[in-house]
């Protein structure tokens, strides 16, 4: 009894605090393969871009980018002269882009679907340096 | 219950088909292993959950784990097979209280003798009723614009269903919490007179002559019924939460977990277990936040949902009175003139109106689960896409765990959703009108008069059914 006592606990423990502890173990883990930043898509009347501007080291391997929109409409993202873009970003949906932060510079990046009157202001600014 | 009495001709009220009689599952209810497996289980999702909602914050739910397997999966399931099916079978592996009987019991798989840990207070007896769950769940559908769409609400809710769980249990007696606050519990308990099982003592003789009641004060092999009830004679499923401890504590095997004829309970009024107002009111609440639900959610009307979503202030405040008064007092004074009808119809002067008002009540049972069921189909089939994403990506961070992460929202079968919603509706409404005939036999007594009584109330029924066909159908 008391061996299946202790196995009934430690399950307890495991799905709690060890799940939690092992989700953020395994993010941890993927975020340190990748540079990875998290960008917040909110129309310019609810905040804009958080944060509007982006610094990224020169010569990283690969970045990460984890777009999310958490409003109730669907966003864009492109940062045109880095040639990268994702199509529409849904109302909740988080996007993925990657890229190789091979050039130096101040590159904007903006919204590519028409959100709010707003719209046309919702930009920001990437820094590779 | 008449012993030959068939529901629609055709399903004879008293079958029953026992599915403990098989071994293994005879087995299975004996074993402290069960629920205590899938309430783990349970728990661990319900962790993801929370996490999932903690992340989430303030985005949008419709890619967030926890708003879709909370308000898609979880709550259709709930309406559509769980209660229906099989009773309270959420509260046999509901994880909720599983922290206040660990502290309690200072065991989780093992049985304590004698006294159990925290204060052990006996629950208010003025609230020893059903009031508490209905106005809890009232006041937290007025919130439902946030918990169904914003992650960090759905977490704040179930975070504080779980801590409010847990300090009843250091406070009161036992399941509490269970039986008289959580607001998952009370239409669950009212449905669950509809469902098709439940658990009952099997020889009466038997129990009859077993003096110590075991099932009731428990023993060394499991606790005493921790909802208060007494499984040796209990006839209505309305306040078993299926724990199970019955079956492990009877010496004698008699508790058995039975399929049945839907509804059986609607027909059970005994001195220890009668109809009651609190739970007549249950039934008018539980239709009313349909219905509201239903215009706010999947309506046209976009002025119902920015008030809902609390765009203004004043615009909340509006909808939270007129969606109080609609619950609390436009049902059921409605009821209460088809009530008053029936008495006048029926000729009857001796049955006390109060009586005729709670008896009828119970025929909202199968019209409000129907409902509910028509509205969790109208969930399911536009948003029942987003779970497979959510699955692969429950925190958004791009994980992509089972390859469905890209998979994109796919409403099905949406162009016959209102016709489906219509069937399931005239499917109950046919239940309820013949539940409510033999209730008002019950009620009337004498034939003729319970023909009469009847009309009203069957007006009654066929308008609310009309008003939700309309409604889905449109």
């Amino acid at each position: 009894m008391q061996k299946k006592e202790l196995i009934a606990g430690l399950l307890v423990v495991l799905s709690t605090v060890g799940t939690v502890a092992g989700i953020y173990g395994i993010e941890n883990y993927r975020r340190k393969k990748f540079y990875t930043v998290e960008l917040i898509a909110r129309a310019p009347e609810n905040g804009n871009w958080y944060p509007q501007q982006l610094k990224i080291p020169y010569g990283m391997k690969e970045v990460k980018i984890l777009i999310r929109n958490i409003e109730t409409v669907t966003h864009g993202f492109a940062i045109p002269d880095l040639g990268v873009a994702v199509g529409q970003i849904k109302a909740g949906e988080v996007k993925v882009v990657r890229f190789i932060p091979d050039k130096r510079g101040t590159f904007p990046f903006m919204c590519t679907v028409w959100c709010s009157t707003r719209h046309m202001q919702m930009r920001g600014e990437l820094i590779i340096e | 219950m008449d012993n030959k009495d068939k529901l629609f001709g055709l399903i004879d009220l008293n079958w029953r088909f026992e599915l403990t009689k098989f071994k293994q599952v005879g087995k299975l209810f004996k074993s402290r292993w069960f629920p205590l497996l899938p309430i783990i289980v349970n728990l661990f999702i319900f962790v993801i959950i929370l996490l999932a909602g903690f992340i989430g914050g303030y985005s949008s739910g419709s890619y967030n784990f926890g708003i879709m397997i909370v308000w898609i999966l979880w709550w259709v399931m709930l309406m559509f097979i769980l209660v229906p099916g099989f009773s309270r079978s959420w509260c046999l592996m509901c994880p909720f209280p599983i922290f206040s009987d660990w502290f309690q019991r200072k065991r989780l798989f093992g049985v304590r003798q004698g006294k159990l840990e925290g204060l052990g207070l006996k629950w208010p007896k003025q609230l020893k009723n059903m009031w508490v769950m209905n106005i809890g769940f009232l006041v937290t559908t007025f919130f439902s614009g946030l918990f169904t769409v914003k992650p960090f609400a759905t977490f704040v809710l179930l975070g504080g269903i779980i801590l409010l769980a847990f300090l009843i249990g250091l406070i009161f007696e036992k399941r509490s919490f269970c039986l008289y606050v959580c607001p998952v519990s009370g239409f669950q308990g009212l449905y669950a007179q509809f469902a098709t099982a439940e658990i009952r003592r099997m020889n009466p003789e038997l129990c009859k002559n077993h003096k110590v009641k075991t099932c009731f004060v428990g023993n060394e092999c499991g606790y005493g019924c921790p909802w208060m009830l007494t499984p040796f004679d209990f006839k209505k499923n309305t306040y078993c939460g299926m724990c199970l401890e019955c079956f492990k504590t009877c010496p004698y095997d008699n508790m058995g977990f039975f399929l049945r004829p839907p509804g059986v309970d609607l027909l059970s009024d005994t001195p220890r277990e009668p109809r009651r107002l609190d739970e007549a009111w249950k039934a008018f609440i539980m239709l009313g936040i349909a219905a509201v639900f239903f215009l706010t959610m999947q309506g046209p009307w976009g002025v119902l949902k920015d008030m809902v979503r609390q765009a203004t202030f004043k615009g909340w405040l509006i909808f939270i009175t007129l969606h109080s008064f609609f619950c609390l007092v436009g049902i059921p004074g409605i009821f209460f003139i088809f009530s008053c009808l029936s008495k006048l119809f029926s000729g009857n002067k001796e049955v006390s109106l109060r009586q005729i008002f709670i008896n009828f009540a119970y025929t909202l049972v199968p019209i409000g689960l129907g409902v509910w069921i028509a509205f969790s189909v109208g969930i399911i089939l536009p948003n029942g896409s987003y779970l497979i994403h959510v699955i692969s990506d429950p925190f958004a961070w791009g994980w992509n765990l089972f390859g469905t992460a890209h998979f994109p929202w796919t409403p099905v079968f949406t162009g016959s959703l209102g016709y489906i919603q219509g069937f399931v509706l005239v499917i109950f409404y046919l239940f309820a009108t013949a539940l409510g005939f033999r209730l008002s036999k019950q009620t009337y007594l004498d034939l003729s008069q319970a023909k009469r009584g009847w009309i009203p109330i069957l007006i009654f029924l066929t308008l609310v059914t009309i008003l939700f066909l309309w409604l889905y159908l449109g």
